[in-house]
């Protein structure tokens, strides 16, 4: 039995008013913190309790929404700490059943060189772009290393939320590898659809155009968010990713991206999806294993 | 002598945009209807529109001031 | 089509109801009347099921024309309304008639104003509920505020007995709006970042509404709040405001840069990197909800037994309305 690598904390529990309540597994990122997260989640789901309107697993924390008039929140409070209970320890047999998709993105674009060179006396690093910024920031060479190491590793979707459908994605690495960067000193005023951004240590696709805080560094052709579900894939929601979800964000040209759209356009565009049994527990072990079994499935 | 009050709260702005030459100038005629002022609430540029025609006597409130809803703004004389 | 003529819309008049639920975790927020207990009143005032969808109005009211009998109520903020150039009363049961037009003057207390036509408004329900969400354009009447020259469908008219014309709420029963809104708060979920002083100092200054106060949230002014120093977590970002992005209650207020609370209401953004420091209950959403820009607010502590306490005060309050309709 393989126990985490990291001990976390106890986890904090807090009334937000009378309708949530609000779970901080730790203060810092982790996988670790992440998958406990959507482990309790994940349990409580199953219990299916009366009262419970909304389950939402964050990147190291998780909200819930309650009618306390079906459910009082100290009930809840109650529950959830008998769940923690049952999942200090992530174990080798634990399974997550999720899916592992392939995200296009065509780095450097054309539209958000466009956007972030309007907003720079907003940037840390008014002389060079957020690409070239990021990129001597982490300690790469440059920015081609850069998009290798943003390209390369699959990322987990740790959170939705802020707007409708945009997925917080954590990269698959040890923290050694993980890139981060600073939002933006004075958040832009407007971001492209689609628009890839990477802020702290987390990736996001923008679902809609709108503010935004996050270094932009890309643009993927394919949407996260189709209000008119014209897409095969937003049959069932109007958002496509989900907490869970192993994205890998592959570095495409032009030609690609212009091919996707076309396919957007035309309403044929699916994504590249694969179900995959992940196994938290084989994951922490040895990262770079499992990503290359998950990149494996993913092509095969 | 008739004032014109504010339908809304939020910033006021005599200019169209910033560095623009304002709306009106006091002294200078204005007709019902026609654009004085803009207010800013809730991430949106509302127009003020004058009430009445007449000339623009005073501006009570200065370019960039928060104003409260009903609030007068300026005078319009020979309404 | 029997429905309301949108002679003007007004500023920002939206089709409102008791809110969607379930989608929070896919980042989207519940909208509805940001000020339940008047909407709620204004449904039981024309004898329609408490969630009716009604509209809200804020700042400037719209100007609606009516094509069929109905019973309509307005309420919320204090407003004088006239009926085809007569004057009517708020928070009472008013007969209208097809080619009746109900306009609305300058708002002289609160902010928005709910105004309920019996049957409801009947656009189509989205995802459980017929409130707009105006960010992703969904719900409501196209996903959108109301624009002159709309034509809005309305529901079948209820049947069984409504109250009379001339019903009304009971003075005591109404909301008030005091000069400083009081908003009940719940200090808590990363408030640990704030130091001592800070929180004291919170609870002790009289805060006022900026410019930036809309359905999403309201950003406030009057005094600035230390956090306490610390190496910040990974992935927390490098700002003292900031956070390991998680979810934000609806009511929960965050601080970025130590010197705008912001306090997010029905639209909210659900999740981001700035430490919230408690929640205001969701009785007192109603109060802030009826503040306007320039007015000012304060922060009381409670616990959320008095939390519970205070929800189940506004639900006596309604029930009372219910009761005395039906005497």
């Amino acid at each position: 039995m393989a126990a985490t690598t990291l001990a976390l904390p106890p986890a904090r529990y807090e009334y937000g008013g009378d309708e949530f309540v609000f779970v901080e597994i730790d203060q810092a990122m982790s996988l670790e913190a992440n998958f406990k997260a959507m482990t309790i989640t994940g349990a409580l789901r199953e219990r299916r309790l009366d009262g419970v309107l909304d389950i939402c697993p964050s990147n190291a924390s998780y909200l819930i929404r309650v009618d306390p008039e079906r459910l009082h929140p100290a009930e809840l409070v109650d529950q959830l700490r008998s769940l923690e209970a049952s999942a200090t320890e992530l174990t080798a047999d634990q399974v997550l059943s999720t899916r592992v998709v392939d995200v296009p993105v065509l780095y450097d674009d054309p539209w958000t060189r466009e956007t972030l060179l309007r907003f720079r006396d907003r940037h840390q690093d008014p002389g060079a772009t957020d690409l070239e910024y990021a990129a001597r920031l982490n300690g790469f060479d440059g920015v081609p290393q850069l998009v290798e190491a943003l390209s390369g590793a699959p990322y987990i979707v740790t959170m939705l939320g802020f707007v409708p459908g945009l997925p917080f994605c954590y990269q698959m690495v040890p923290r050694d590898r993980q890139i981060e960067v600073p939002k933006y000193i004075r958040p832009r005023t407007d971001t492209p659809e689609r628009a890839f951004g990477y802020g702290g240590a987390f990736a996001v696709v923008y679902p809609v155009r709108g503010a935004g805080g996050y270094q932009l560094f890309g643009m993927a052709p394919a949407p996260v968010f189709d209000l008119s579900q014209t897409l095969p894939d937003f049959a069932e929601s109007i958002v496509f990713p989900k907490a869970g979800d192993i994205v890998r964000y592959r570095a495409i040209d032009q030609a690609e991206f212009d091919q996707v759209r076309r396919e957007v356009e035309a309403k044929t565009f699916r994504y590249r999806i694969r179900e995959f049994e992940f196994r938290p527990g084989d994951f922490l072990a040895d990262p770079d294993a499992v990503n290359n079994e998950l990149l494996e499935v993913l092509y095969r | 002598m008739a004032t014109i009050k504010a339908t809304m709260p939020g910033v006021f702005y005599r200019c169209p945009s910033p560095g623009a030459e304002p709306y009106v100038a006091e002294g200078s005629d204005v007709s019902e209807g026609q654009t004085i002022a803009l207010i800013e609430v809730m991430k949106t540029f509302n127009e003020v529109k004058a009430e009445v025609s007449g000339t623009v006597t005073k501006f009570l409130i200065a370019d960039g001031d928060e104003v409260s809803m009903g609030q007068d703004i300026m005078e319009v004389d020979g309404a | 089509m029997n429905g309301l003529i949108v002679h003007t819309g007004g500023l920002y008049t939206t089709v409102q109801d008791t809110g969607r639920d379930g989608y929070y975790e896919i980042g989207m927020p519940p909208s509805g009347a940001l000020d339940q207990f008047s909407y709620r009143a204004a449904n039981l005032l024309v004898g329609n099921p408490e969630g009716a969808a009604a509209l809200e109005a804020t700042y400037i009211g719209p100007e609606l024309e009516f094509t069929d009998d109905r019973l309509v109520a307005v309420t919320g903020a204090d407003v004088p309304v006239t009926l085809s150039g007569e004057p009517v009363k708020p928070w009472e049961t008013i007969p209208v008639k097809a080619g009746d037009v109900l306009s609305f003057a300058m708002i002289t207390g609160g902010a928005r104003v709910y105004l309920a036509v019996s049957g409801g408004i009947g656009v189509p329900d989205y995802l459980g509920s017929r409130s707009t969400y105006t960010l992703t354009g969904l719900g409501g009447f196209e996903g959108r505020k109301l624009a002159d020259g709309d034509r809005l469908p309305l529901g079948e008219r209820p049947v069984g007995t409504a109250p009379a014309p001339g019903s009304g709420v009971s003075e005591s029963l109404r909301p008030s709006f005091p000069e400083v809104a009081e908003l009940r708060t719940v200090v808590g979920l990363c408030s640990y970042r704030l130091t001592d002083a800070a929180l004291r100092s919170f609870l002790e200054t009289t805060w006022k509404v900026t410019k930036d106060a809309d359905r999403v949230g309201y950003r406030l002014r009057g005094g600035t709040l230390d956090f306490v120093e610390r190496e910040q977590p990974f992935g927390a970002g490098s700002d003292p405001a900031n956070v390991v992005d998680l979810g934000y209650p609806v009511g929960s207020i965050q601080v970025p840069g130590g010197d705008e609370p912001i306090v997010l209401l029905n639209d909210a953004v659900t999740g981001g990197g700035y430490a919230t420091i408690g929640t205001v209950i969701s009785a007192d959403r109603d109060r802030i909800a009826q503040t306007k820009t320039g007015d000012q607010v304060s922060f009381v502590s409670v616990d959320i037994d008095q939390a519970l306490a205070a929800r189940r005060e506004r639900r006596e309050r309604l029930d009372r309305i219910s009761n005395e309709l039906k005497e």
